[in-house]
């Protein structure tokens, strides 16, 4: 890893945070940043920074950075664009950790010669530099949090293995609102913005290395630099499984092509080859990004044939016809596992997959049947459903399927549809860690990409 | 570069065309196809046409020196008006699955290379698969397996399944040919498939 990706640690895990552009005027940025900071219990030191104040939010006012006695490892700057450069000048000589620009007005408005003094003095000092035109970052580990968003309006995860990559502000805020809502927690969240000093796939290399990281959401409109990303997915992607979201899928190619290539080969279709070649999953909008992130909590799969257990006969045909279109394999039990099902279901029940409950059936029969799946080895990943409607269903669900989704011999999704009652079950599960789904169709697509990501592990280490 | 230059230099890169002749006469026409051994097809060679079969410019399968010459005017007479570089007289193709394995340089990316269900529906069907060069034996398998034609091309109703390892070579050779060169465009479609090899009908590519 480059000396100036490695620097971002500074970034990331900072023990003093200066504050450019901080002020005492409600809902500006710089008031926001200083709020969010303080409230949210940041632990380390934080110097406000701006020549109009003596002193904020009862800290010590400095002029500038180099002002600020002793080491400072994080600056998150929130002033106009032309005042940046010479901020980042005296960032570099204070030996800063790495710097934050939320400020617009760089390549966007076409000023790349204030972008292009920024990257000069970053490269030539070390300094890690994220954005221009950005949320920045936000840690649930260190609680820096450069998201200038007030964090009543919007909710800041927990800490968690889910690091997020984004190009746009405005999907990250969304994504990062969302996850907090769902329960899921997040390793880092990275909003790069302009990417001038460090790129899409600079972070993606710094989270391959994060301890804390499990998994990479990368939220892309356009690459810095192509080959570059290709090169940084192939790599990290071996070692944690990247999801992406592509934005801008214009179809078409270019106008005026000479060949029948040229007509149907637009910029999407190189990404998605770029996707496949580095076995990235693509994610078919926000709300799959979601979908797929979730069920990566779970063990890899050593195949692909489902047992399905559920409580409602048609949910269990719907189910099945989705994992014949999705390539996957309806497991055949074995006969001590049928004999053992046979013990749980009334007389007139059916052993076969799917595995039918009834609905008259309780939490027990769930218990067991999940036990005898995780040792059928010819059973490779389990489907849950459960109508919570019926009356025997109640709250001790929840710690079945929460010893089920902690098994780690095999990998389980379950499927919960209805309306208000079974909605407050899945964010119970969701918050558990049980990957849940409202549709056959998303838990087995999620479930998909897992298999095929453990397809793709197993041959790298056959190689 | 004319389409006979453009030929010659996919033969240095170790392209193997089918046996072929630019003719300018009807008899040079007659005598090409009779060194290269009948049955031939024609096609009109003309900067001004792009889509030849639409105009009667392409005939196929002429087993005779009679059909020949017929068809010789007749594609003469269907570029009236229009520039003409002459005729292009080729062997005949083999008969099986027609693919298109074409090139693009994405501004992005760089290279990259389009596998597909070939002729004249390329762009009807879009049954294509993309990668980035330079690219492994693994992903030319990987692509064949994205295509809906992948049954086809596993045999499917009593066929053999197409030559992989000529589908292989000929995509890598393309990719070391689009890199090589700095080709901004490329064609090649159809070529055609069958559980022996394969022949590359008709080629086009611009820098």
């Amino acid at each position: 890893m480059e000396k100036i990706v490695q620097n971002l640690k500074s970034v990331f895990a900072p023990k003093s945070v200066a504050i450019v552009g901080a002020s005492s005027t409600p809902n500006k940025i710089g008031n926001v940043l200083m709020k969010n900071l303080l409230d949210n219990k940041f632990q380390g030191k934080v110097f406000p920074v701006n020549p109009k104040y003596q002193e904020l939010f009862g800290l010590k006012c400095y002029p500038k950075v180099s002002d600020i006695p002793g080491k400072v490892d994080c600056v998150i700057i929130a002033t106009p664009a032309e005042t940046v450069p010479g901020i980042i000048d005296d960032c570099a000589s204070k030996k800063a950790g790495g710097a934050v620009i939320l400020s617009g007005g760089f390549e966007e408005v076409k000023r790349e010669d204030l972008a292009s003094r920024i990257r000069e003095t970053a490269r030539k000092s070390g300094l890690p530099v994220v954005g221009p035109n950005c949320l920045g970052v936000f840690n649930p580990y260190s609680k820096v949090d450069s998201v200038f968003l007030p964090a009543y309006k919007l909710q800041r995860p927990g800490p968690g293995g889910i690091a997020f990559v984004t190009q746009s502000g405005a999907v990250g805020s969304t994504v990062m609102d969302l996850a907090a809502y769902y329960g899921l927690g997040l390793s880092k969240f990275i909003s790069y913005g302009n990417g001038t000093v460090l790129d899409e796939s600079d972070y993606l290399e710094y989270l391959m290395h994060d301890k804390e990281t499990e998994v990479i959401i990368l939220y892309i409109e356009g690459a810095k630099d192509g080959r570059k990303l290709l090169a940084a997915m192939k790599k990290v992607n071996r070692v944690k499984p990247i999801i992406a979201l592509k934005a801008g899928k214009g179809s078409g190619g270019q106008a005026a092509a000479m060949s029948h290539t040229g007509n149907i080969a637009g910029s999407y279709l190189a990404y998605q080859a770029a996707f496949k070649q580095a076995k990235v999953a693509e994610a078919d909008g926000i709300l799959e990004v979601f979908d797929f992130v979730k069920i990566f909590n779970q063990p890899m799969p050593k195949g692909k044939r489902i047992g399905i257990i559920t409580n409602g006969g048609g949910l269990g045909v719907l189910t099945t016809d989705c994992i014949e279109s999705q390539g996957l394999e309806l497991a055949k039990f074995s006969e001590g596992t049928k004999k053992e099902f046979a013990a749980i279901l009334p007389a007139y029940g059916n052993v076969n997959n799917p595995l039918d409950l009834v609905a008259d059936s309780g939490v027990e029969a769930y218990d067991k049947a999940i036990d005898a799946m995780m040792r059928d080895d010819l059973i490779d990943a389990l489907i849950i459903i459960v109508l919570t409607q019926t009356p025997p269903i109640d709250e001790r669900i929840i710690h079945v399927l929460s010893r089920a989704s902690d098994d780690r011999r095999k990998p389980v999704v379950t499927i919960s549809i209805g309306g208000t009652q079974t909605e407050t079950y899945r964010k119970i599960f969701e918050s558990k860690g049980i990957p849940s789904y409202n549709s056959p169709r998303a838990a087995v697509r999620a479930l998909e990409r897992l298999i095929t990501y453990s397809e793709y592990q197993r041959k790298l280490k056959e190689r | 570069m004319t389409l006979i230059d453009d030929f010659a230099l996919l033969e240095r890169y170790g392209f193997k065309l089918l046996p072929y002749h630019l003719a300018r006469s009807e008899a040079e026409a007659s005598d090409a196809a009779r060194r290269i051994g009948y049955p031939v097809a024609m096609k009109i060679v003309s900067p001004d046409i792009q889509h030849k079969t639409d105009l009667g410019g392409v005939k196929v399968n002429l087993k005779s020196e009679e059909a020949l010459r017929l068809a010789y005017k007749e594609i003469l007479q269907s570029a009236s008006g229009k520039r003409v570089d002459g005729v292009l007289v080729q062997k005949m193709a083999r008969k099986g699955v027609e693919l298109i394995i074409g090139g693009k340089k994405d501004p992005q990316f760089g290279h990259m290379i389009v596998l597909g269900l070939g002729g004249i529906y390329v762009e009807i069907f879009r049954d294509i698969s993309a990668r980035i060069c330079p690219l492994v034996g693994q992903d030319v398998e990987e692509m064949v397996a994205e295509l809906k034609v992948h049954p086809l091309l596993e045999g499917a109703r009593g066929k053999k399944p197409i030559n992989k390892k000529s589908l292989q070579e000929l995509v890598i050779r393309s990719c070391r040919f689009m890199q090589s060169e700095d080709i901004k465009e490329m064609d090649l479609n159809p070529v055609v498939f069958d559980e022996d090899g394969c022949d590359i009908v008709d080629a086009r590519f611009g820098r």
